[in-house]
């Protein structure tokens, strides 16, 4: 936990939230400003799908934090002060990935407040706060699960990150039906659509071969964790820590 | 009896080979590490310290792979060369941070003995990021002297302080070897070596170039022929004249400089004096040209 703590305060430096968390308030802002000339029976259906489409945004900001996890450490050289320490490379690597977690999860939240607001301020029916919230947060974890080891493993980590978010999640994701599985957006979608009600949404787009469903989502969730735990405690163990 | 064994180890990066086939042991007491900027010393500091995988060979710290083993780090801690510090912690919050980490029940307690042992008590609330660089070093230092490690491994840790603070630390490095731990101190000052280290291992271009006691080191070094430019206003002269003297191996003229490799060059600053005057020749300047520490390790190394 102490090691968590130190990674996610690090993480947590104000000049960068403060962007990651406008990077991640995106949706909100563009309904905020949308929302103004939609008519009163559009606004809800707008408020449920806006997630869908401009969230995408939230992905770009959990990358650029989570990679700094540990790859902060790494450039700065005060990763020695960590890593040598009498602590399992497992744990040091649960502690990475929570750390992660934390930090894309703070982020976020702060979206989601944005976005709430936006939609408290035109009227919209709330009811998708919490599905909208399980959706953040899924995503929270999935990614950092990806991107906490590829900040360790790469010293261009955003741009491998970026690779990752426009080739598979943007791009093949929508093209393979088998990639769709490999695209954490469309697994945290996956849980949304299944908690609200998406009549008339553009669902397939979002989802791709993805079956929606709470319980499929969050195994798939688990066994990206697992795999991301799995690739860390390895490069942990085996690579170069300097 | 050995703590600290580093067995053919060879670290290469690329094409780069930082450290070649090295093997030796550490014992109790304290080692110094020497040689010239990118000799390897880092790299095997690190590969020891099990930050760095060895491409070839094998590191064991009290019988442990600091790679596989991280409960080594109970009682093994290295201070980074890197100046790299947690800038926005203040000194006691770096040092419990350490000790909790360290798995420390009283980190608190623990902060405050390193703390004045380093004497860096009075500045212990203040952040790092606003230490000089002599604190900083002494901050690390602390952090690694948390766990009470018998093994601890100090990687250019003067650099940076001033006299007071390096005689400061060189006095608790010596006590720590002297109370039996294992201190390896890398450095490419030899005088700064000579103070606190019983053994010295020179490394050279990835390479042990020398193991033994500083005296033994000093006398291979004082062995070597020493080369001397001068400028003067007729060197084939004062060549012509030295080359017959016993001390003098060889002399090289070229335009108004004059090379000379002498066995001691001591004497050659003797002789010069006593024959400009006799010929009438000008000295405008007389320079040692291989003094830096790489040609006198190079010279351990290769005999050249």
């Amino acid at each position: 936990m102490v090691l968590t703590m130190h990674l996610y305060r690090r993480l947590m430096q104000r000049s960068r939230v403060f962007w990651l968390i406008l990077l991640a308030s995106v949706p909100g802002l563009i309904f905020g400003i949308a929302g103004i000339d939609l008519a009163p029976d559009d606004l809800s259906e707008a408020f449920v799908g806006i997630m869908l489409s401009v969230g995408f945004t939230y992905a770009i900001a959990a990358l650029i934090l989570t990679v700094s996890t540990l790859r902060d450490e790494r450039d700065a050289g005060t990763l020695p002060y960590l890593y040598m320490r009498p602590i399992p490379r497992w744990s040091v690597a649960v502690s990475s990935l929570l750390a992660g977690i934390l930090a894309a999860g703070t982020i976020a939240v702060g979206g989601w407040v944005a976005t709430v607001l936006a939609g408290l301020i035109h009227g919209a029916d709330m009811a998708v706060i919490i599905p909208g919230a399980a959706l953040l947060l899924a995503a929270a974890v999935g990614y950092a699960a990806i991107f906490v080891p590829v900040g360790y493993l790469f010293s261009r980590s955003v741009l491998v990150g970026l690779g990752y978010l426009i080739l598979v999640e943007l791009a093949l994701s929508g093209l393979v039906s088998g990639l769709a599985q490999l695209s954490i957006w469309r697994i945290a979608a996956s849980i949304y659509v299944d908690l609200v009600d998406t009549t008339g949404l553009p669902i397939d787009e979002a989802l791709g071969a993805v079956a929606p469903g709470v319980g499929g989502g969050l195994v798939k969730l688990g066994v990206v964790l697992v795999l991301g735990l799995g690739v860390l405690t390895w490069a942990l163990q085996k690579r170069d820590a300097l | 009896m050995n703590t600290v064994e580093v067995n053919e180890v060879s670290k290469w990066f690329g094409p780069k080979v930082a450290v070649s086939e090295v093997s030796i042991g550490f014992g109790p007491g304290v080692t110094g590490l020497l040689g010239p900027n990118g000799a390897g010393k880092t790299t095997l500091m690190r590969v020891i310290a099990g930050l760095q995988v060895p491409s070839q060979g094998s590191v064991s710290v009290l019988g442990r792979d600091p790679r596989v083993d991280p409960s080594i780090y109970r009682s093994m801690t290295l201070v980074p060369e890197d100046e790299a510090i947690y800038e926005h912690l203040t000194g006691r919050q770096f040092i419990e941070l350490s000790a909790r980490l360290a798995g420390i029940a009283d980190p608190k307690g623990r902060a405050r003995e390193v703390l004045e042992i380093v004497e860096l008590t009075d500045a212990a609330d203040r952040a790092l990021g606003g230490y000089s660089k002599g604190m900083r070093q002494r901050a690390k230092v602390a952090s690694a002297l948390v766990p009470d490690p018998e093994v601890l491994l100090l990687d250019e840790p003067l650099n940076g302080a001033d006299p007071v603070q390096r005689a400061q630390l060189i006095r608790l490095f010596k006590e720590l070897g002297a109370a039996g731990r294992t201190v390896i101190v890398s450095s490419h000052v030899l005088r700064e070596v000579e103070r606190m280290a019983d053994r010295v291992i020179a490394m050279v271009d990835g390479r042990l170039a020398a193991v033994g006691s500083v005296a033994t080191i000093r006398a291979a070094m004082t062995d070597k022929p020493r080369q001397v430019f001068v400028d003067c206003s007729n060197p084939r002269v004062l060549a012509s004249e030295l080359i017959g003297t016993s001390n003098v191996l060889g002399v090289q003229v070229n335009d108004e400089l004059l090379m000379i490799e002498a066995a001691d060059a001591r004497e050659v600053a003797m002789q010069l004096p006593r024959l400009a005057v006799a010929h009438d020749i000008s000295i405008s300047r007389v320079e040692p040209a291989d003094e830096s520490l790489e040609s006198v390790f190079r010279y351990l190394v290769e005999g050249r």
